[in-house]
């Protein structure tokens, strides 16, 4: 047909066109953009949620990392367990241990050039404790009587009993961080909204696009050591995949965090020589958490057996490709508090089988799976469907346990379901990871010994010393000699230790890769700080 | 004629505030079924432990605390009222977050639209008068794989071609033209191969019928026999399909703006069901099923339009 002799040429033309239309706008594109030799410098990083408000006294759907590059704490907690000065020069406890009195920074301005000073510290304090419901998980809130004004750069904070780990949870990202007095809104209702994003940090929101990006400038009014580079982009990016990608194709000068890409992809880019990458010093460990209310698990040598039987050593590696450190104790060494001796329990499959042997857990001929009373020798595990890391190494490990005759049953499932059903008694094993610095250990302690926290309380509440174990985290919180702290964390871990109510597994990190043109930095194992002010490129 | 039309409209308008309840009670009921509460999910993304006076402070704050029936009755309520509630963890108006991400997605829906319509008419076209032949053959070819493809995945694979390998297109964001293809035309495709068979057997179809012979016969050109007579026949049950189409551009783009760093309503949707943020998920739903229905409408309109005999039916019931 004639018609025909015109359609193709005409298809043609059009898919040309569209094509042409678009790589007209390759100076758009970031791999060009990123490169060009301007005399401003930027940084481009990948980021799966937009920053949110930008609100210092709220949580979700703020994201921690922002909040920390526009707002700054009184002390700092410093990645090796110590305390520093920030906001606060120094401070002075009464020997009560119940009033802590900080000294201001006199030479501190907000980015708008409005001052820092102790009436405003203490509108912020005033702010966020009008609010103390909702900030009641941070132990410190529920102890502070009042705070008050000593002089122009002097506050004192009183507490109604002593509480040690008030410099720790001041560190935190949030709530107790400042807002500069224009940024408040009518009635200093900060648990709503505030009124513009000011702060004392090294950077300054400057443009925001929500869902697409976030750009931040350097604090020209900034007290302390200035950012090498002008600015920082956040590019929202809520798929891992395409976060690599776009790193690949250099729109992005660097990704950073714990789990924002798969370690598949992680390794992968870092295979590919093309790039640099860093790993932090651990700050969180990954376990599993055993329910000991019922079930097999109830019995301590089970849950030992467990442990004996994974190899963990080769899990960890094959499946965290050697990002991860592998974990014998709960926490890492540079935790306060918690470096202390234990034995740790090492891979031996014999020995699993003999302490389920001895335990009364046999297998009978022609079966594989070992029943005691009638009873098989099966046990749930729920772990977290979309993680990467954890459904490979519950399916490796129901093959170990498979070899010891004991059967796991695994089940993927949105996040918090599985803690809920531990919490419920409706499941023997869940994944469980610590909180990471600044407040560990001892919010681990709190939420242990604690109802409907994290599900410890719950999972330990088989343990024959469960009781004794929450009488000496309440001595421990309250306590004033640090000798007997020394002591009673060292009980307490060992306690948790010796039965075997936790199996450590790893150790997790920040991952950073970067491309070549960056300079070197060192991360920080923090969550929520990221050192932006210590990046920079090549022009 | 018109009159029956406008009766035939009015009736379906009509219809529409039952279908919307129907959905919002579904909506109600099935997201509740999710495990975990709002309260909870709320504190623990936030990185704060869920104390038990922690979640009762939030459930109270939330509204979550009262009878299911309730929480049902007051929703309609304030729909009534146009006022669709607050988001849970942005605490603003519901409604006002959905519109302002709105016209990103409308934005890539049409342009897909726009995509189908270009692509899928004269590919099918073709097809079926080069019918068996080697060019038929590598576009049914094209179009059994692009129906077959799973949308995440075909998307990765446009990003790595076209951005990663031949750097034509940006592989994130949104702004420019550029940044606008690979997002559309992964939307598009699954429905343009589907497109592309149905207008190929429709053309088959209609060329086979007696009349194209006799308008031959008559001494009538191919291409007017083409465009006057077999594409205006085939051309009317494919109108049904666009209809449905846009609906499900809309509902589809949920995948690709995540793949593709999208700012618009599916992102956010994905986000709001993580966050069981019930407020963002029950407009939502409303407000496609809304979508749905009123395209559908058009399309039955306009399918009344191009074909009298339908109208001829309704006159004579």
């Amino acid at each position: 047909m004639r018609l025909t002799k015109y359609l193709l040429p005409f298809l043609l033309v059009l898919t040309f066109s569209i094509l042409a239309g678009c790589t007209s706008s390759e100076q758009e594109k970031g791999k060009i953009a990123s490169k060009a030799k301007t005399e401003e410098k930027m940084i481009t990083v990948g980021w799966p949620l937009d920053v949110g408000p930008l609100n210092p006294h709220t949580y979700l759907p703020n994201q921690m990392t922002a909040q920390a590059m526009v707002y700054e704490s009184l002390v700092e907690y410093n990645d090796d367990g110590t305390i520093t000065p920030k906001l606060a020069e120094s401070w002075d406890i009464s020997e009560d241990k119940t009033a802590y009195t900080f000294h201001l920074r006199t030479d501190v301005k907000y980015s708008d050039g409005t001052a820092f000073n102790a009436d405003n510290v203490i509108r912020n304090f005033d702010a966020v404790l009008a609010n103390r419901d909702m900030h009641s998980w941070m132990g410190m809130v529920n102890h502070i009587v009042e705070v008050v004004k000593v002089d122009d750069s002097t506050i004192r904070l009183q507490l109604d009993e002593p509480y040690y780990p008030v410099l720790n949870e001041l560190a935190f990202v949030r709530p107790f961080r400042f807002l500069g007095n224009n940024g408040f809104p009518e009635g200093d209702l900060t648990q709503d909204s505030i009124k513009a994003a000011i702060g004392t940090g090294p950077w300054v929101l400057t443009d925001y696009k929500k869902d697409e990006y976030a750009l931040f400038s350097r604090n020209e009014n900034y007290w302390g050591e200035k950012p090498l580079v002008d600015k920082i982009k956040v590019k929202i990016i809520p798929d891992s995949d395409s976060i690599s990608l776009a790193f690949e194709n250099e729109e992005l000068d660097l990704i950073y965090g714990r789990g924002i890409i798969s370690l598949d992809n992680y390794t992968y880019l870092k295979d590919s020589g093309k790039y640099q990458t860093a790993t932090s010093e651990p700050l969180s460990t990954k376990a599993l958490l055993f329910n000991t209310r019922s079930g097999p698990l109830a019995e301590l040598n089970v849950r030992q057996a467990i442990q004996y039987a994974i190899n963990k050593e080769q899990m960890v590696d094959s499946i965290t490709h050697g990002t991860e450190k592998v974990a014998n104790t709960l926490f890492w060494d540079a935790i306060p508090y918690t470096n202390i001796d234990l034995a740790p329990i090492l891979y031996n499959p014999e020995k699993a089988q003999k302490l389920l042997d001895e335990a009364g857990w046999t297998l009978q001929k022609g079966e594989k799976i070992r029943s005691k009373n009638g009873q098989t020798l099966t046990l749930d595990l729920i772990y977290i469907a979309t993680d990467a890391i954890q459904k490979p190494m519950a399916e490796l490990m129901q093959g170990e346990l498979a070899k010891i005759g004991v059967q796991l049953n695994i089940e993927g499932a949105d996040v918090m379901v599985g803690l809920q059903k531990l919490m419920d008694d409706q499941v023997d094993i869940n994944f469980w990871r610590t909180n990471g610095p600044p407040t560990d250990p001892h919010s681990f302690a709190n939420e242990s010994a604690t109802p409907n926290a994290s599900g410890v309380y719950e999972a330990k509440l088989g343990l024959p010393n469960a009781k004794e174990i929450d009488t000496k985290i309440h001595q421990l919180l309250v306590g004033t000699d640090e000798e007997e702290r020394v002591q009673l964390y060292t009980d307490i871990l060992s306690m948790f230790h010796d039965q075997a109510l936790f199996y450590p597994i790893s150790y997790e990190t920040n991952n950073v890769i970067y491309q070549p043109y960056m300079k070197d930095f060192a991360p920080r194992a923090s969550e929520y700080d990221i050192p932006y002010a210590q990046m920079n490129k090549e022009n | 004629m018109y009159e029956s039309t406008w009766i035939f409209c009015l009736k379906r308008i009509f219809t529409l505030p039952f279908v919307l309840l129907g959905v919002s009670i579904l909506t109600f009921v099935f997201i509740r079924f999710v495990p975990v509460e709002p309260a909870e999910v709320i504190l623990r993304l936030a990185r704060v432990a869920p104390t038990t006076e922690a979640i009762e402070a939030l459930r109270e704050e939330l509204g979550t605390d009262k009878p299911f029936i309730l929480q049902y009755l007051l929703w309609v309520k304030g729909v009534v009222k146009l006022d669709f509630g607050t988001s849970f963890v942005s605490k603003l108006p519901v409604a006002q977050e959905l519109l302002a991400k709105l016209p990103a997605t409308i934005e890539l829906a049409i342009t897909a639209f726009v995509l189908i319509l270009a692509l899928s008419i004269p590919l099918g076209i073709i097809s079926a008068l080069y019918k068996h032949s080697i060019i038929d053959k590598i576009i049914r070819f094209f179009t059994v794989m692009s129906v077959s493809l799973p949308t995440f995945w075909l998307g990765f694979i446009l990003l790595y071609l076209f951005s990663l390998k031949f750097g034509i297109f940006p592989t994130n964001g949104k702004g420019t033209l550029a940044h606008l293809v690979l997002p559309a035309f992964t939307l598009a495709l699954p429905t343009i191969g589907l497109f592309v068979q149905f207008i190929r057997s429709a053309i088959i179809e209609e060329l086979q019928q007696p009349y194209v012979k006799y308008a031959q016969l008559r001494g009538l050109k191919n291409s007017d026999i083409l465009i006057r007579h077999v594409w205006r026949n085939a051309a009317i049950p494919l109108t049904t399909l666009l209809g449905m189409t846009l609906g499900n551009l809309l509902g589809g783009a949920v995948i690709v703006e995540q793949v593709f760093s999208w700012p618009g309503l599916g992102r956010y949707l994905i986000e709001s069901i993580i966050n069981r943020d019930y407020p963002v998920v029950q407009c939502y739903v409303l407000m496609i099923a809304c979508i749905y229905v009123l395209a559908n409408l058009g399309t039955d309109v306009l399918h009344r339009l191009l074909d009298p005999h339908l109208m001829m039916k309704d006159r004579r019931d």
